[in-house]
């Protein structure tokens, strides 16, 4: 009689009630219930995220979910963003499109993070999807602006153009005229990583002009701050704004001006840009700053008092990206004015001078984390540190679900006792329960990953670098932390032992990422050999890793779990350790 | 290959601290010339993984290590850049790891041009604006990739050409035939397109921003 209620609900019904579940984490929790809700379900399903571009192919996921609307990918490994991975490894988002452009016409929204996107791509992607609305290059590269006009000019219903972080071959900054006149749909427009070479500003203050709904617009470099009140008056309904370069003459018409477009903003809770910043121009901003959330500073080369004043300024902070110019001193003005704080992150203004020529220290961060009880995501790159400090703040933030220290003097150790800072990261291990997301630094023994392999039970992405004794370290981790999604270590002594110990574990993974440790060449083709659902790519850019005896250790290595077997687009320097293929690439 | 057993689930044995195992890019460096280990810390290695079966082969680690003087190498390459106490780097710049510290690659250009020039280029191929070389982005038309040359190295429009040509031809692409003809355009200071050859080389040095080669479609 059950049984028989269970399959009596239309199937429309099923698919109304499965339309209000979008984590992906629920909807793949619903696919596996019964055969029939899995098969209702992949016909229902609108949205994608693929964590790892080579862990599926695109003509399975195709043939999974027919009729999609809405795709994520990502592509390279984290450590591409820091030079670790060659040019030419991979991440190739062509494939993707020629396949969707054919299975998926109604298309509507792409993100892409770390991939290799070709002016060909954004051409496909403009002719083949009539219905399109979202285009994200998260820190994408191999396009020009000419694949940019090809999306302004193509893409009808254009509703958010974002290309943050990415690396754009700037040819022309006429681009901007191919959005007709006919398109007023732009809610976003992200193109602050373009060069400096002009953008074209009058097409620019058109297009906002014509786009009602517009309510984010971070500009390049090439607009300079004169150019900011037009537009800005263009677009009183701007939530969130990334000015260009913020330096000009002091002209006090300019300033006035500029004051006087701030202030019609009154939905601006969002700040960015501020390239090349001249101080007296900071003002102007004054009249945003009681209603700012969100404010990123990370590009201005401003120091004190400007920076606390701008900051005292901002009661309703949440979000905080600024230069070490901050100091110890703006980060205590920081924890008493902004209550609210829940993002921090403190960058360095000279990362590879050896003395430090800024006053900030363990002291700013523990201000911080006394004064804001909401602060959940630091990262805070620094020169010392003490375990004590570490303790306190672990104790002051539980909350904390994103924490990233950079100690920038590698095996750094406690500068008042001189000991390792195993015990201070294993304050914050313990004390937050809720992390996430941790990034390690200074000296560390295996210790530290014992604790974490304790304690770290919620942990998904770990960064490891000149950290750790032996092997012991490694297996504390692959054996403790539950949740691990995400590995990424280099230059520690971690060898074989660990890896094949805890083989298993990398299934249920999306990847691991080791370079300069001590995984020998042979122990990568012994897991390739075991684990067919592993793909392992060793890399090596000086010559191939079966030319050295096998137990010698591989530059970098790079393990992900795929259902889709060996990638065919690996370049010359990726050797794949595959069971059938052997040693090849 | 190699029997090595798969160890799953077994508990490691406390191990040896292998002291000195000092894991730096000097160190790995130095390896890539050898080839591999050192002799010293393959004993340590074997110390502390004692219970790691090797199925015959015991290596050949021994071949690449036979060198007198390696522990010297060891100690001058082992720099004080890593040690353990914070001030003795006082007097020495910091090594310029790669990747470290990890800063995306955008984020250094800040500082490097306070006029706001290049924004964030691609600076993953060698950008030396610094006098001594003048990368230019040249693009063909029918072709994906965009390349760069150092100007600098040419010393005519000769030069240059020949140099371009070679450079794409393999990129060239089947559609077209041998007696298709090619403009070398540029662009100037100006931001206007010309067609390269009308000033003295030396002019168009100083003032060419980008270069372009398209079908002469006359």
């Amino acid at each position: 009689m059950r049984k028989k209620i269970m399959y009596s609900f239309p199937d429309e019904v099923l698919e109304h009630v499965f339309s209000f579940i979008q984590s992906d984490k629920d909807r793949n929790a619903v696919s596996v219930v019964c055969k029939s809700w899995c098969e209702i379900e992949r016909w229902c399903r609108r949205k994608v995220f693929i964590g790892n571009c080579y862990a599926v192919s695109p003509r399975m996921v195709i043939k999974r979910f027919p009729e999609v609307r809405s795709i994520e990918l990502k592509g390279k490994p984290h450590f591409a963003d820091f030079n670790l991975v060659p040019d030419g490894w991979g991440g190739y988002v062509l494939p993707w499109i020629v396949e969707m452009a054919g299975a998926y016409p109604w298309l509507e929204e792409i993100r892409l993070k770390r991939m290799v996107v070709t002016d060909e791509s954004l051409e496909l992607i403009a002719k083949s999807f009539k219905n399109f609305k979202v285009l994200v290059l998260f820190s994408c590269e191999g396009f020009s602006t000419d694949g940019l006009a090809a999306i302004a000019a193509g893409c009808k219903n254009l509703r958010e153009l974002d290309l943050r972080e990415s690396e754009v071959d700037d040819l022309s900054g006429h681009w901007l005229r191919h959005f007709p006149e006919t398109c007023t749909s732009l809610l976003s427009l992200n193109i602050s990583c373009l060069g400096s070479d002009e953008v074209s500003v009058s097409a620019l203050e058109r297009l906002v002009g014509r786009c009602p709904n517009l309510k984010s617009l971070r500009l390049n470099r090439g607009v300079t701050v004169d150019k900011i009140a037009n537009i800005l008056h263009r677009a009183p309904q701007l939530v969130d704004f990334g000015t260009g370069s913020y330096s000009a003459e002091l002209r006090p018409d300019v300033l006035l001006n500029l004051a006087g477009a701030f202030s019609c903003c009154k939905e601006l809770k969002s700040l960015s840009g501020f390239w090349d910043v001249v101080p007296a121009y900071l003002p102007a901003l004054y009249s945003v700053c009681s209603r700012l959330t969100s404010l990123n500073l990370s590009y201005a080369t401003i120091q004190n008092p400007e920076i606390i004043k701008l900051v005292s300024n901002c009661p309703n902070l949440q979000r905080l990206l600024v230069l070490d110019y901050i100091e110890d001193s703006g980060l205590e003005a920081l924890a008493s004015s902004c209550k609210d704080l829940q993002e921090l992150r403190v960058f360095p203004s000279d990362p590879f001078g050896a003395e430090p020529h800024v006053s900030l220290t363990e002291q700013g961060l523990v201000a911080v984390s006394l004064g804001c009880p909401k602060l959940q995501s630091v990262l805070y790159f620094c020169r010392r540190m003490t375990n004590a400090a570490l303790v306190t703040i672990a104790q002051n933030s539980p909350n904390f679900t994103r924490f990233r220290l950079c100690i920038i003097e590698p095996k750094t150790a406690d500068y008042l006792t001189l000991e390792p800072l195993d015990v201070g990261f294993g304050a914050i291990v313990e004390h937050c329960k809720d992390l996430r997301r941790l990034s390690l630094s200074g000296l560390l023994t295996d210790r530290v990953f014992e604790y974490i392999g304790t304690y770290a039970k919620k942990l998904e992405m770990l960064s490891v670098a000149f950290a750790g004794d032996s092997d012991l370290g490694l297996h504390h981790v692959l054996s403790g932390c539950e949740s691990l999604r995400k590995l990424e270590i280099r230059d520690c002594p971690f060898g074989d032992k660990a890896l094949l110990a805890n083989a298993a574990k990398l299934e249920t993974m999306r990847s691991l990422w080791m370079s300069s440790c001590t995984v020998s060449f042979g122990a990568c083709k012994l897991i390739g050999l075991k684990m067919p659902r592993l793909n392992v790519e060793v890399i090596d850019e000086t010559e191939p890793p079966d030319s050295r005896p096998e137990s010698c250790p591989v530059e970098k290595l790079y393990i992900y779990r795929s259902v889709s077997g060996p990638r065919f687009d690996m370049p010359p320097f990726v050797w794949t350790m595959d069971e059938e293929r052997k040693v090849m690439h | 290959m190699p029997n090595m057993e798969l160890q799953l689930g077994l508990a490691l044995p406390t191990p040896n601290m292998i002291k000195g195992f000092d894991l730096n890019n000097h160190r790995l460096d130095h390896l890539k010339q050898r080839g591999c280990f050192s002799n010293k810390s393959k004993r340590s290695f074997e110390q502390a993984f004692g219970n790691f079966k090797q199925d015959g082969k015991t290596k050949t680690l021994l071949l690449w290590s036979g060198q007198p003087n390696e522990e010297e190498d060891h100690k001058d390459q082992k720099k004080t850049t890593f040690s353990t106490i914070d001030d003795s780097n006082d007097d020495e710049e910091v090594e310029q790891v790669v990747g470290w510290p990890p800063i995306k690659t955008w984020r250094k250009k800040i500082f490097n041009q306070p006029n706001g020039v290049g924004g964030i280029e691609n600076n993953r191929v060698a950008d030396k604006e610094n006098g001594r070389s003048i990368y230019v982005k040249v693009k063909m038309e029918g072709v994906a990739i965009t390349r760069k040359v150092d100007i600098r190295l040419y010393l005519s429009y000769q030069t240059l050409s020949n140099s371009l040509i070679t450079m794409f031809s393999k990129d060239k692409k089947c559609g077209d035939d041998d007696s298709t003809r090619y403009i070398l355009t540029y662009q100037d200071k100006e931001g206007d397109w010309l067609i390269a050859g009308d000033i003295p080389w030396q002019s168009f040095m100083r003032c060419v921003q980008r270069l372009k080669i398209i079908r002469n479609r006359d």
